[in-house]
């Protein structure tokens, strides 16, 4: 077996060194308008797809022309590093090119841009018989959603999660099985997203129940699920989808969306005592660890690299800064683009260490080394800005939802003031904690009552059995 | 010249000490005590303003804050595609 890797390793790099020659006589010889395509298609064929990068460039930046071959070679270059195939060309230029690679690049541009319209103008190039189009439909449904036209995003959500479904079934790597499986997810949890927001919220809950528990999405779904429950006016089970955050093994995502969510429901089943806590709690522990980290922003904010070693670096060291950062950057890892940017930058410099082993040294292969150089300095200060960004994000929520505890908290402490007047605080003292009674529960939904502990196989279906203090509801029930 | 001056001089002196002489003199008298009966006291008119005491019963102001609501999941949306590629 051992023999066998050895043999397929050298055959592979006898093929490289064979193609990186090939493109080196062409360097020389080669005087024609095609030459920059032609050498790229060579270190394509070598496995330098890095390398090839800067040739394909030049040759777009003048030429119009793209011919099957050329095509074949962009796409597989976007499939082998990501954006960075077309990086250097602007938006107006690659607008010119019709062919699904560049559009599907191009339209994430545009659309990370707020260019929506003209986004959507360019994704709908591609043909739905595409594998880009799984994609496409993701990002057209995400614009028709952010313009409300519902049937629309649903349609192409659906669409989405079907042509994601059939590529994962087709699929032989396991990577890229794990890639459409993401994809298909991501486009169900839209779908239900868009019943929330049409307040169809039973409807929502259904379409989450496809979501297995042991995908990557699934911690994410807790979050839409338990709105939905908050707005079924279910808080028990608002309560119990939000606690399971505290879990062990979900330590790593904090949402401190999941901490005011909690706050309202205890606040809408007039428990305000308890959501006091969970207001208070909120502001003891997330305000002084944004306060921490955005030190920690603010003394490497002019740093290329200094968020890129945190990850490289041991985990006592992220704990030591502080324990957010090691949570925050475990969760910045799940994430798809970080994980393709850092395949990325260890292909290349794994290319770069392929080039430097070749033998016959010149001035094209220096020419190679100095522009992959340049490329692994580029992706390094991308990943170093995204983890950036991401503890940017995290701080801003931090505030955002700082600003919607201190309404709440004024809320709390005015029905508090109206109990004291209304000599109702002492009765609500003796109240009972909870009994199952409460528990609202579907013929599709599990119940595990919630008594301190996590159980993995619980997670996901506590609901709480506390009963409402508010006067109305009583005098309902009764 | 010397002689008006030194007229004026004398002058002044002079109804300075006059009104010093004054404010010695004056004596200030207050009645030592006074009797007041409000039963006699009789007052013409009209009673314009009922006669018990009322407030004018209103209703608590009460201000609605703002509570964290969910309409959406644009911001959750657009950070999928931007952690896509």
């Amino acid at each position: 077996m051992k023999y066998l890797a050895l043999l397929i390793a050298l055959v592979v790099a006898a093929d490289a060194s064979a193609s990186a020659k090939g493109a080196y006589e062409l360097y020389q010889k080669d005087k024609s308008k095609d030459r920059d395509k032609k050498i790229a298609h060579e270190l394509i064929e070598g496995s330098y797809y890095f390398s090839a990068i800067p040739y394909i460039n030049t040759y777009l930046e003048t030429n119009n022309e793209i011919d099957k071959e050329l095509e074949a070679d962009i796409e597989t270059l976007v499939i082998k590093t990501g954006t960075m195939a077309v990086l250097n060309l602007e938006e107006k230029r690659l607008e010119s090119f019709n062919i699904p690679s560049i559009s599907l690049i191009l339209g994430t541009r545009l659309f990370n841009k707020d260019q929506n319209v003209k986004a959507y103008e360019i994704l709908s190039r591609i043909p739905d018989s595409h594998q880009f189009s799984t994609e496409a439909s993701l990002i057209k449904g995400t614009i028709r959603n952010l313009e409300r036209k519902n049937i629309e995003a649903l349609n192409l959500y659906e669409q989405c999660s079907k042509k994601a479904g059939n590529l994962e079934s087709s699929s032989k790597g396991e990577k890229l099985k794990r890639y459409y499986n993401y994809l298909k997810e991501t486009c169900i949890i839209r779908s239900a997203r868009v019943k929330i927001e049409e307040k169809k919220y039973e409807e929502a809950l259904v379409i989450y129940e496809q979501i297995d528990k042991r995908s990557y999405k699934w911690p994410y779904i807790l979050m839409d699920q338990a709105w939905a429950n908050y707005y079924l006016k279910d808080y028990n089970r608002a309560l119990g989808l939000t606690v399971t955050y505290k879990s062990p093994l979900l330590e790593s995502y904090f949402f401190p969306e999941a901490e005011v969510l909690m706050a309202l429901s205890y606040y809408n089943l007039c428990l305000w005592d308890d959501s006091l806590k969970v207001v208070d709690h909120f502001y003891e522990v997330y305000q002084p660890k944004a306060q921490a980290l955005k030190d920690i922003l603010g003394k490497n904010k002019s740093s290329h690299t200094y968020f890129l070693d945190l990850y490289y670096a041991d985990t006592k060291t992220r704990e030591d800064l502080n324990p957010f950062i090691r949570n925050l950057i475990t969760q910045t890892r799940k994430q798809v683009k970080f994980n393709l940017d850092l395949a990325s930058l260890k292909a290349a410099k794994d290319e770069l260490l392929l080039l430097k082993r070749l033998k016959n040294k010149n001035d094209f292969t220096e020419t190679l080394e100095g522009n992959l150089d340049s490329t692994i300095s580029f992706i390094s200060a991308k990943i170093n800005f995204y983890i950036k960004k991401e503890i940017f994000t995290f701080i801003n929520e931090i505030h955002k939802h700082s600003f919607s505890m201190f309404n709440l908290k004024l809320e709390l402490l005015s029905k508090k003031r109206d109990d004291i007047y209304n000599a109702k605080a002492l009765a609500e003292s003796t109240r009972a904690r909870g009994s199952d009674v409460n528990v609202n529960r579907k013929t599709s939904q599990y119940f595990f009552d919630f008594n301190g502990s996590f159980w993995a196989d619980e997670l996901g279906d506590y609901s709480f059995g506390l009963q409402t203090a508010c006067r109305e509801n009583k005098v309902a029930k009764k | 010249m010397k002689i008006i001056i030194f007229s004026l001089i004398s002058l002044m002196l002079s109804f300075s000490a006059l009104a010093q002489e004054e404010k010695k003199n004056v004596i200030y008298k207050y009645k030592e005590y006074e009797v007041i009966d409000l039963g006699s006291l009789e007052i013409k008119g009209q009673i314009m303003a009922p006669g018990d005491l009322t407030v004018n019963e209103r209703e608590r102001q009460s201000f609605k804050r703002s509570l964290l609501e969910k309409n959406n999941f644009d911001f959750e949306n657009r950070r999928e595609i931007e952690n896509l590629r």
